[in-house]
C-alpha cells in the first residue's frame, strides 16, 4: 500500500497550492495514473476518500482519473502494438517476445480545481 | 540543505505547518475566475515520483562522492536476502569494506544479524510502510557513516522491506537494484511482478538447492524475465550449499573494482 503514502504527498502539494492561491477549497483533482506505474488505482482511490474526510480543506473534493494507453514496441521488427497496460505475449507481425513498453509509467497531477 | 552533511539535499518535505490562519491581508484576492464562477483551475502536470526521485539523486551523487557502490536489495518476505548477506560477508568482509541498511516494517533483528557479523549495520523501520525511499535512506546512510567502521566503506547494501510490488515504485538512488525471487516461491513472479523486474539490473534466484523439491524450472523463469527486460543479468545460487556463489561474489568484486578506479580517474 505504498498509494497512501503517494496520496499523503499529493494532500501536502494540494496544502501548498491553496495556500498560495489562497483559496479554500480543493474542489476536483485529476490524476494521470500509467498502468504500468506501479499505483493500484482503487489503493489510490481508497487512499484519497480516507485521507480527504479528515479535513475541511478536502471535503468537497473529488478525483479524476485517467489512464494512458501503453505501447509495446517490438525491439526486432519495431512493430508497435498499443494495450491498455497488458504486455502482449510476441510481435504480432513477428512473433519476437521481447518488447519495450512506452509511456505509461508515470504518476501524474494534472490539474486542479479550487476556490 | 540537509542538517547532517550541509548538502545539498532537496530536504524541504513539505510537511510543514503553516501557523497563520490567513487573518492578515494576502495581496492577492479572488479575481473572477475565467470559467464563470468564483472557483480558479490550475494546471500542474507534475509527477509524484519527482520529489523521491530528486531525493535519490542527490543520494547517488553522496555515494558517489564518497566512491560507494550501493545496491538495493528487494524481493517477497523470506526469500533469503538476509542470509546472502551473511555469506556474502563471511567471504568478502576481509576483502571488501561492507556496509548495510535494513528496512523492515517492525524489528531490529536483521540488523543484529548483520551485526553479529562485524559489519555496521543501520535498521530503518518504516512502522507500517511496506518500501523504504529516498529520503529514509538519506538519513539512514548519515546515520550509518556513525557508526563504527560506517564512513568508510566501498559496498553498501540495502536490504528493502519484504515486498515485490512497492519497492520497485521508489528509487533510493542505488547503482544496481537485485531481485530476488527463492525457488519455494514458484517461477511466475517475473509475470505476475513485471516492475521489479523491468527497473532491475540483476535477477537472483535463491535457494537452488531446493529444486529437487519445488517445481522451479529455471530456464522458463529466466526466459519470462529476459523477456521483460533484456539486460537483466541472471545468477542462481544457494546459500545453504554456497553452489552459484563463485558468480555472485565475482559480480560484487567487478562492481566494487570498477568503481574504485572510476573514483581514482575523478
Ligand atoms: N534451503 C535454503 N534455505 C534458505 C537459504 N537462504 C535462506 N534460507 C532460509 O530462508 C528463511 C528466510 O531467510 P532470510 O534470509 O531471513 O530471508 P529475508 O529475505 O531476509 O527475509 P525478510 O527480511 O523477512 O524479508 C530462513 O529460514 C533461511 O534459513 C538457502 O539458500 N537454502
Ligand atoms: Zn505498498
Ligand atoms: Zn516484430
Ligand atoms: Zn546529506
Amino acid at each position: 500500500m505504498h498509494e497512501i503514502s503517494l496520496v499523503q504527498n499529493l494532500l501536502e502539494q494540494l496544502r501548498d497550492l491553496a495556500h498560495q492561491n489562497n483559496a479554500q477549497r480543493i474542489l476536483r483533482v485529476k490524476m494521470v495514473i500509467g498502468p504500468l506505474s506501479g499505483v493500484v488505482i482503487d489503493s489510490f482511490t481508497f487512499g484519497f476518500d480516507i485521507l480527504t474526510k479528515q479535513e475541511q480543506l478536502f471535503d468537497q473534493a473529488t478525483l479524476e482519473i485517467s489512464i494512458p494507453k501503453v505501447v509495446f514496441r517490438c525491439v526486432r521488427c519495431g512493430h508497435e502494438m498499443e494495450t491498455d497496460g497488458q504486455r502482449p505475449s510476441g510481435c504480432l507481425a513477428c512473433s519476437e517476445p521481447i518488447l519495450m513498453p512506452e509511456g505509461g509509467d508515470d504518476l501524474i497531477l494534472q490539474q486542479v480545481e479550487l476556490e | 540543505m540537509c542538517d547532517a552533511c550541509g548538502c545539498h539535499a532537496p530536504t524541504h518535505g513539505h510537511n510543514h505547518q503553516h501557523g497563520h490562519d490567513h487573518a492578515h491581508d494576502h495581496d492577492h484576492q479572488h479575481e473572477p475566475r475565467p470559467n464563470g464562477n468564483d472557483s480558479l483551475i490550475v494546471d500542474i502536470n507534475r509527477s509524484l515520483f519527482a520529489a523521491n526521485d530528486a531525493l535519490a539523486r542527490s543520494n547517488r551523487e553522496h555515494f558517489d562522492t564518497d566512491g560507494i557502490v550501493v545496491l538495493n536489495l528487494i524481493s517477497s518476505p523470506g526469500s533469503g536476502k538476509t542470509t546472502l548477506l551473511e555469506h556474502t560477508i563471511d567471504r568478502l568482509g576481509s576483502e571488501i569494506r561492507i556496509g548495510v541498511i535494513e528496512g523492515d516494517i517492525e524489528t531490529e533483528r536483521d540488523a543484529e544479524r548483520i551485526r553479529a557479523k562485524g559489519v555496521p549495520a543501520v535498521q530503518l523501520t518504516t512502522g507500517g510502510a511496506c518500501h523504504l525511499d529516498a529520503a529514509m535512506i538519506h538519513r539512514g546512510f548519515h546515520q550509518l557513516q556513525r557508526e563504527p567502521g560506517g564512513d568508510q566503506l566501498d559496498l553498501l547494501v540495502i536490504e528493502n522491506v519484504g515486498n515485490l510490488v512497492c519497492p520497485a515504485t521508489f528509487s533510493l538512488g542505488e547503482h544496481q537494484r537485485i531481485v530476488l525471487v527463492s525457488v519455494p516461491e514458484g517461477p511466475d513472479k517475473p509475470a505476475k511482478y513485471p516492475k521489479a523486474f523491468t527497473s532491475s539490473q540483476v535477477f537472483l534466484i535463491t535457494k537452488t538447492d531446493l529444486l529437487p523439491y519445488f517445481d522451479f524450472p529455471i530456464e522458463e523463469a529466466t526466459r519470462e524475465a529476459l523477456s521483460l527486460n533484456p539486460a537483466l543479468q541472471v545468477m542462481a545460487l544457494s546459500a545453504k550449499t554456497g553452489d552459484g556463489f563463485e558468480a555472485w561474489i565475482n559480480y560484487l568484486r567487478s562492481l566494487v573494482k570498477s568503481n574504485q578506479e572510476r573514483t581514482a580517474r575523478a
